[in-house]
């Protein structure tokens, strides 16, 4: 009789959100864990996600897609860079009009810290610091046209087949500078929560399969110009996200069902829809 | 957006083809008598996922032949040539750098 073993995996998924100006964030695999000196990551996805429900009835809607990649490199077991870039794609309509726009999001650099690794027989635990730039580099429609601090706080658990990671990190934006007409796009917070349980295929040990649970809580705080709050702006958001992880050796395939469950748009803001991510990770 | 939509999708195809087609190292296949294979207890690996790091880190040191880990047995096996001399310690350093916990040496 096959045994089947669990190994936890903890989907990336997060509040990846689709606001014009803020790329998509969120726990990353083993958050609180680094990866081992000089491995290499390549994560790359493809997430969808719709916001309709218009307030005002100017049948308003929009439905964004990102590509985003991160490529990770263990520059030393305790320290890993990490850079991201995605690629968006905006469909916006308003009325009987549509707005179609492409382009390059803001660069993001982080580095990963290990600030605590315990390896046993029976669990492993882990916790890292984080300390992100975003940089005002993307496209028109996708840039918050501000330097950007992103510091986070992450751990994570292992014990047999479960898996726990936890993380919080707080978007400073335009900490260093202002937006463009004055305007500096609201901070972000999140907080990410996932559960995963593996079980092995077969008697490959390198091949498994896992159901991952997560949720995750965002909020951003209102746009700001001259210190007063932007209208139609700030919002905050609660998304329960099944999904799926599939592990073959260096090889990893992934999918996330992010459903939001609870949200509150200021303003006229548009009501989120539920999200899909699909991506694959590639270590060597 | 047709064109974006098919070339991610080509890309995933290409990636999980290159990833799929991956093989595992078989230890075993290596001929006996021409080399020796030692065993070690590696704590820290967690995940399928995780025998990566440590193997690339203990192939780089001299004379080994290749290393394959299992995160299941919490164990990985170092093939060096019969007669050849390595030292323990390089094999725990290559651990450590993957952040595992060396365990003992099983054989």
């Amino acid at each position: 009789m096959k045994k089947f073993f669990c190994c936890a995996i903890v989907v990336c998924a997060v509040s990846g959100v689709f606001l014009s100006s803020a790329s998509a964030s969120g726990i990353s695999i083993d958050a609180g864990l680094t990866p081992a000196e000089d491995r290499w990551i390549v994560r790359t996805q493809a997430r969808y996600m719709k916001r309709k429900d218009d307030p005002t009835h100017m049948g308003r809607e929009m439905t964004t897609y990102a590509f985003p990649t991160v490529v990770a490199y263990g520059v030393r077991p305790d320290f890993t860079l990490l850079v991201k870039q995605a690629v968006m794609h905006q469909d916006s309509a308003m009325g009987g009009s549509r707005n179609k726009t492409t382009g390059l999001a803001d660069l993001f650099i982080l580095g990963k810290y290990k600030i605590y690794r315990r390896n046993t027989s029976e669990y492993i635990f882990g916790t890292a610091a984080t300390l992100g730039m975003e940089f005002p580099t993307g496209a028109e429609t996708f840039t918050s046209n501000t330097w950007d601090l992103v510091p986070g706080l992450y751990a994570s658990w292992r014990s047999g087949p479960w898996a726990s990671d936890l993380g919080v990190s707080y978007a400073w934006n335009g900490f260093a500078d202002r937006g463009r007409n004055n305007i500096n796009p609201g901070n972000e917070f999140s907080l990410d929560w996932a559960l995963a349980y593996q079980f092995s295929v077969g008697t490959d040990a390198r091949t498994s399969i896992a159901p991952v649970l997560e949720v995750s809580y965002k909020n951003i705080s209102p746009d700001q110009r001259y210190g007063h709050d932007v209208s139609n702006t700030g919002e905050s958001v609660l998304y329960i996200s099944p999904g799926i992880k599939f592990t073959k050796s260096s090889f990893i395939l992934e999918g996330l069902l992010q459903i939001p469950v609870w949200q509150d748009q200021k303003g006229s803001l548009l009501e989120r829809g539920a999200g899909v991510i699909v991506g694959v990770r590639f270590m060597f | 957006m047709t064109r974006y939509k098919v070339s991610v999708a080509v890309f995933f195809v290409l990636i999980a083809t290159i990833g799929c087609s991956s093989t595992n190292s078989d230890v075993s296949a290596l001929p006996s008598g021409e080399y020796e294979t030692r065993v070690y207890e590696v704590f820290g690996m967690g995940c399928p996922g995780c025998h990566g790091g440590v193997e690339k880190l203990i192939a780089k040191i001299p004379d080994v032949e290749k290393a394959e880990a299992n995160w299941q047995d919490k164990q990985v096996a170092v093939v060096i040539p019969a007669g050849a001399q390595l030292d323990d310690e390089q094999v725990w350093d290559a651990v450590r750098r993957s952040n595992f916990t060396p365990g003992e040496r099983i054989k």
